[in-house]
């Protein structure tokens, strides 16, 4: 069972992690080897526009703003948000400077990761444990047989439902770092 | 959001924020300044402005613009100088960033030791062998200045001159840049150097052609190879007999 739901739902979820870092280092490759290096510290500030553009979803659900298909502003807060997250990645590169940065880049990670695992791989999984019980009703079994008979697929759904709980404090704590890091490019940096 | 985990979370991040006062050269700065700057590691506003960055009026409370090359910031003269001749007086403003930076994180993709010389002030910037040395193969070491001749001030190779396009140095010709070339000027030359050409014997032997226009030899002639004859020595010919 345990197998059933890692082969079918965990990995793929892996593997769509896997590609945000695998396309952050792919993209960090080829902006190296055509010396444009320059070009990744300002794609931090279209990733954090378009993080912030992700959470008109979140405002949305909370009702802070009233208009707008909540269906579409979720896909998009998605959509938004992985590719903010993968120029903030590109961003970042792989330059250990400062602590604050890298504190704001790891909570993003955190929270991308979170994010995928609440809408992604919950949903999926939820359905799939319902199916097995449903699947297993029907063929006769009792209730704790069922139960048992699906037992790691529901431990393995009840980690995530505790992970997905990291979502909203992690983004509290990457925003505050975030922004400690903004602000002191904007102490510091020469913009004028 | 629980009250514990809020409470949890301010507090963790009131800890990160008092450790990006104390502890700026750890928290915030883009890697590690040079070991000369290292006592100002924890005093950022030494050398950066508010929206400017790292600013030039606050290098040079140190670094003073006249002493610089000469003296250390503090008073010593220098015993080992980066450069030949100290340039920095003569400089057109005094804006430190655009050749210089810190921190290893920025310094790490700084083009190093590129200048741009249209930061010399003009009586300077043609002065190339005040502050650089001249090659010593045997072509540089026959001339003195006029380096802009062949060389731009953006980088020393490529040359930008190939002499065989005006004239291919075979043969005889292949020799001090001065036999041709007066006093170095190489926006001149005179083909009338050596005991081979003097006026009286190239006069004759072109009026003898009906060529009366061979002030400048290298319009029609381009190498030692007096048959290879180029340019407008055709028309010319022509031209002259009428």
């Amino acid at each position: 069972m345990m197998n059933s739901l890692w082969r079918e739902h965990v990995l793929p979820f892996t593997l769509l992690v896997g590609l945000l870092a695998l396309a952050a280092l792919g993209g960090d490759f080829i902006l190296h080897r055509l010396g444009l290096v320059w070009v990744g510290r300002y794609l931090g500030i279209p990733g954090t526009l378009l993080i912030i553009g992700s959470l008109i979803y979140s405002l949305r659900k909370r009702k802070f703003i009233s208009s707008g298909n909540l269906k579409t502003l979720l896909t998009l807060h998605e959509f938004t948000a992985w590719l903010g997250s993968l120029l903030v990645l590109l961003h970042a590169g792989i330059h250990f400077n400062a602590i604050l940065p890298w504190l704001a880049t790891l909570a993003m990670g955190v929270n991308v990761i979170s994010g995928l695992v609440g809408k992604w791989l919950l949903q999926r999984a939820r359905q799939h444990v319902q199916g097995q019980r449903e699947h297993y009703q029907l063929r006769g079994l009792s209730k704790p047989e069922v139960e048992q008979a699906v037992f790691w697929d529901a431990v393995t759904f009840d980690a995530m439902t505790r992970w997905r709980k990291v979502h909203i404090p992690i983004f509290f704590v990457f925003a505050v770092l975030a922004l400690g890091h903004i602000i002191s490019i904007f102490l510091f940096w020469g913009w004028i | 959001m629980s009250r514990f985990v809020k409470i949890i979370l301010a507090a963790n991040l009131l800890v990160l924020a008092v450790l990006a006062f104390v502890y700026p050269h750890l928290m915030i700065s883009p890697g590690k300044l040079i070991v000369g700057h290292k006592a100002l590691e924890t005093d950022c506003f030494a050398c950066h402005a508010i929206w400017r960055g790292a600013d030039s009026p606050r290098c040079v409370t140190c670094h003073k613009p006249a002493d610089i090359g000469l003296l250390t910031t503090k008073g010593q003269a220098v015993i080992k100088p980066l450069s030949s001749t100290p340039f920095h007086q003569k400089l057109v403003s005094q804006d430190c960033v655009s050749c210089h930076s810190d921190h290893a994180g920025v310094r790490r993709f700084r083009q190093p030791g590129h200048f741009n010389h249209a930061l010399l002030q003009a009586a300077t910037r043609d002065q190339c062998e005040s502050c650089h040395k001249s090659p010593a193969d045997s072509l540089h070491r026959q001339i003195t200045g006029n380096c802009t001749q062949c060389h731009s001030q953006d980088k020393w190779v490529p040359a930008s001159f190939d002499h065989d396009q005006a004239f291919v140095l075979d043969r005889h010709h292949d020799t001090r840049c001065v036999t041709c070339h007066l006093r170095n000027d190489y926006s001149q030359y005179t083909c009338y150097g050596c005991h081979e050409h003097t006026p009286e014997n190239i006069r004759r032997e072109h009026v003898e052609e009906g060529i009366r226009n061979f002030t400048d030899c290298v319009e029609c002639h381009r190498s030692a190879d007096e048959h290879d004859i180029r340019g407008g020595k055709g028309k010319g010919r022509g031209k002259d007999d009428d």
